[in-house]
């Protein structure tokens, strides 16, 4: 198991390096002028756009600059991301916290309710229970998640006006930026517990609601039909059959015979699930004006913010590897046939 | 059509009718936040510090609120001014104007002091002035003070190859002489726009609060190390004030992309009213719409034309139109000289049916045809709701120069066929033509325009073929630069209320726009320089209308609309103007305050 560990983990920067490699790779295909609109924004820089790219050796071929990006990160410094206003590792330490709160926030009611829906679905199998499950998972999938996002936004916040945009209103933010308030984990619902402010904390759920419950609507559905698949093909086996003939109380078959191993595909799908959203959830990001690592992404992607596309890359690569590693090591744990060796 | 597409679709209307008819809990609110302006809009500032900045989100969070200028706008003009930082206007006839137009002279204002509570003296003006044009930073707005000041070759600090002028720290110290509580600025040449560049460039800040943390002392010897800084935040004020202004800042949270100032207490004048001014960045109209409906932004920027109808009709809220602006944009742009290489726009390169040769437009017939052609008002009525005047020229209504009896092309099919007809000796009629306009994508009105020539053209004979195409910003550059485009849309807006900040981009050889489409009329430049140093008004304008006459004469480019702007608020938000250099809406938030 410890060099199974230790492997995967020496993955991370070969992965790493290709990740940074692929991107640095595919500027080849830019202009440097092209490149240049990161910082000419404006027609009335125009004149200036030769000393734009001298300046920031645009013109210089891509392996020069990733030679150039090798030597700043060897000295720990990720470059500047233009679009953040920052260097890019406090980028990544930034816009981070921020979403890891939200995805935690997504996730366990995700898994809750799927691994609940999809039981439920699969005991009652084409029972009312099993339609309504269905129906719901498939309609709340069938549309985007920015159109839900919006209809969220529309009702929560533009008529009753409970769950605002933002992480913080004007005077939690006032607060929690006050010396009297210290950000331990920089996850805010949890810093304000740790600092016993409790209105602090409704306030920063009361931000997180919106977003939240956008995508736990969005993505439920996945989790709620695998695990119903999953359950039936195990409810059919012989030992669910045994279990049941020796007489064992049904919420015992169900939930310990038979939903520890249909659990093996909604462990791969969570952990999927899990890092997808730690990647980033730009749509619910941008309309919730939620400042996470997904919205900073995204603009640094579109505007060509080439260290800031390049550390977030590195970033959310490393994510994956780690949330592969994860599931693998949870697969042993529900399952002992799971060898890794 | 199956049964998620009908319900999507239902979905979709059903939130654009909610968006647009519900108007939510706003009426008869108390006031929100009642010493706290929010204004939300979607760019974020690139860097608080004077000598960086060149956006119009940082102008308007630092010119005026955070820091001050020597003089400012008189109210709503920008022909007029008055003292700010220093205690008169200069002129020729108060003495503060040297009488060969070459030196004006400042006397600073006594009792002034920085937020940090230290004084203003002479030596700050002086730092500030020099600082800004040292540091030019590339893409920067040093030239703007530069250039005026050291004379128009001197655009930069640096060489071709990005070597430091050996002399420009001297010729700079000379060119301002500190003397006592009197600042004296000498330019090379006379140059009459030079107080509207003052009275948004000259940015003053504090000399001591730079040097103790760690910013350029103002000394030749650390020049080099100090110009064209390599990242934004080396910059000593990217996220730090050190101004006289009515406001102070007070954080710059880039995560959240909020910008918070508070009251300056130690202000000269009267404090503000307000007790802080918070400026958030929200990247979608959605939400700010929103925001704005529940009280929570009082001012909301960067609202399209296309977006007026959500916000009209809001209990409580107030939008202000028809606001005068300094901004010719959208024209219509022809490259005379196209890069034919790998370039699809120009389809086969030839005038054969399926293309264009390199210098199509270099034909005046066939520039002119199009300024025909397209139907102007018809335009300005679709694309922004009716709300612009019809453009004739680079000079904006509004500003000295602007011709208002100058001539335009009359919307014609009969005559752009006749152009057509003459153009290439008939071969444009006869064999047809294909390329490629382009716009940048997300822009609507631009979109709108591109389509309506498109229409026009196609309408006209069935031998012509426009695409019509939208690409990135960063795209766009690219093929710009390069003069890839055959046709495109851009634009340009004031850096200080004067004419000559616009003839120069449309119209003289050197300037960005005319270099990139290789427009070129020795007369035109002769008239630009000369109307620069002209200090008679009346005789600059006569400058100017001839110059309107060849913009119609060449048309190299096809002037559409000098649009009014509008600012949508809250009805509790008291004491608001307007200035035409005023983008934003907020530029100047000192007298602001909300109550009902």
């Amino acid at each position: 198991m410890g060099t199974y560990v230790a492997r995967r983990l020496l993955l991370l920067p070969l992965v790493a390096f290709g990740v940074t490699v692929l991107i640095f790779a595919l500027l080849q295909f830019l202009s440097p002028a092209q490149r240049a609109a990161l910082f000419v924004t404006n027609p009335n820089q125009l004149a200036q756009i030769d000393g734009i790219i001298r300046k920031y050796g645009l013109d210089k071929p891509a392996h020069v600059q990733y030679w150039i990006w090798l030597k700043e990160l060897a000295r720990g410094d990720l470059g500047w991301s233009q679009t953040a206003r920052m260097p890019t590792s406090a980028a990544i330490g930034t816009f981070f916290p921020a979403t890891l709160e939200l995805t935690i926030y997504i996730f366990i009611p995700v898994v809750l309710i799927g691994l609940w829906l999809g039981t439920k679905a699969a005991v009652h199998k084409d029972r009312f229970v099993d339609h309504f499950s269905r129906f719901v998972a498939i309609s709340l999938r069938g549309l985007p998640s920015f159109v839900w996002g919006l209809v969220v936004l529309m009702v929560f916040y533009g008529w009753l006006a409970w769950f605002p945009p933002g992480r913080l209103s004007l005077e939690a933010d006032l607060y929690v930026k006050s010396p009297a308030f210290r950000p331990y984990t920089h996850l805010l619902t949890l810093d304000a517990l740790l600092n016993g402010q409790v209105w602090v904390f409704l306030d920063a759920l009361r931000h997180i609601v919106g977003p939240a419950m956008t995508l736990v609507l969005v993505e439920m559905a996945l989790l709620v039909r695998v695990t119903r698949s999953s359950m039936l093909e195990v409810l059919r086996q012989d030992y669910v059959r045994t279990a049941r003939a020796k007489g064992l109380a049904e919420p015992v078959v169900i939930n310990r015979h038979a939903r520890r191993n249909a659990l093996i595909p909604v462990v791969t799908l969570s952990s999927l699930l899990f890092v997808g959203l730690l990647g980033g959830v730009v749509l619910a990001e941008t309309i919730f004006n939620y400042p996470g690592i997904g919205k900073w992404g995204a603009e640094a992607a579109v505007q060509l913010d080439i260290p800031g596309v390049t550390g977030f890359g590195m970033f959310v690569a490393m994510l994956t590897v780690l949330g592969n590693l994860a599931a693998d090591i949870l697969y042993a744990s529900i399952d002992p046939r799971i060898r890794l060796q | 059509m199956n049964f998620h597409r009908r319900l999507l679709m239902l979905l979709v209307f059903t939130l654009v009718v909610a968006l647009a008819g519900f108007n939510g809990v706003a009426q008869g609110q108390a006031v929100k936040n009642p010493d706290t302006l929010i204004v939300q809009s979607f760019g974020d500032p690139e860097s608080l510090d004077p000598a960086w900045e060149y956006d119009t989100t940082s102008s308007a969070i630092g010119t005026w609120n955070i820091y001050e200028t020597l003089v400012f706008f008189s109210g709503a003009r920008t022909d007029l001014y008055e003292p700010m930082l220093a205690t008169a206007v200069p002129s020729v006839a108060n003495g503060g104007v040297s009488s060969d137009g070459k030196t004006y002279t400042f006397k600073i204002r006594q009792g002034v002091k920085f937020s940090d509570g230290t004084p203003l003296t002479a030596e700050d003006v002086k730092y500030s002035l020099m600082r800004i044009m040292l540091m030019d930073r590339d893409g920067g707005p040093s030239w703007l003070l530069l250039a005026p000041i050291l004379g128009f070759d001197t655009q930069t600090t640096r060489d071709d190859k990005g070597a430091l002028i050996p002399d420009i720290y001297d010729r700079t110290n000379r060119a301002i002489q500190v003397n006592g509580d009197t600042v004296a600025i000498t330019l090379k040449d006379p140059y009459s726009p030079f107080l509207s560049i003052l009275a948004t460039w000259s940015v003053v800040h504090s000399k001591k609060f730079v040097v103790a943390n760690g910013g350029w002392d103002g000394s030749k010897a650390t020049l080099a190390s100090f110009n064209n800084p390599a990242k934004p935040d080396v910059a000593t004020l990217f996220d730090k004030s050190a101004g006289t202004g009515p406001f102070k800042l007070e954080r710059w949270d880039r995560g959240t992309k909020t910008v918070t100032l508070a009251r300056n207490d130690n202000y000269w004048r009267a404090p503000a009213k307000l007790r802080r001014v918070i400026y958030q960045t929200v990247e979608e109209f959605g939400p700010r719409r929103l925001a704005l409906q529940n009280g929570d932004a009082d001012i909301l920027g960067g609202t399209d034309r296309s977006d007026q109808p959500a916000v009209t009709g809001i209990p409580g809220v107030r939008i202000v139109d028809d606001l005068a602006q300094l901004i010719n944009s959208p024209a219509l742009f022809m490259t005379m000289k196209i890069d034919p290489e790998g370039n699809s726009d120009v389809g086969s390169g030839k005038l054969d049916g399926n293309g264009i040769p390199p210098d199509f437009f270099s034909d005046i017939h066939v520039r002119r045809a199009f300024a025909y052609l397209l139907d102007r008002q018809a335009y300005i009525d679709q694309a922004f709701r009716g709300k612009g005047r019809l453009g004739n020229g680079p000079i904006p209504f509004g500003l000295l120069g602007y011709a208002p009896r100058g001539k335009w092309y009359e919307p014609s099919k009969d005559k752009a066929v006749a152009e057509f007809k003459e153009a290439w000796g008939g071969q444009v009629w006869d064999k047809g033509f294909k390329f490629t306009l382009s716009f940048n994508s997300g822009n609507i009105g631009r979109q709108t325009g591109a389509q309506m020539v498109k229409e026009a053209a196609e309408a006209l004979n069935p031998k012509f073929k426009i695409d019509t195409r939208g690409i990135t910003w960063s795209t766009y550059l690219g093929l710009y630069t390069k003069s890839k485009l055959p046709m495109f849309f851009i634009g340009w807006g004031a850096d200080y209320p004067d004419p000559d900040n616009f003839v120069v981009p449309f119209m003289h050889s050197t300037g960005s726009f005319a270099k990139a489409q290789g427009y070129k009329n020795p007369e035109a430049d002769r008239l630009i320089e000369q109307a620069a140093r002209e200090t008679d008004p009346k005789k600059r304008e006569q400058l100017y209308f001839r110059l309107q006459e060849l913009a119609y004469q060449d048309v190299p480019t096809i002037y559409l609309i000098y649009r009014a702007g509008f600012v949508v608020m809250r009805s509790w938000v008291k004491g608001w103007y307007h200035n035409p250099m005023f983008n934003e809406g907020w530029e100047y938030a000192y007298r602001f305050s909300k109550g009902q």
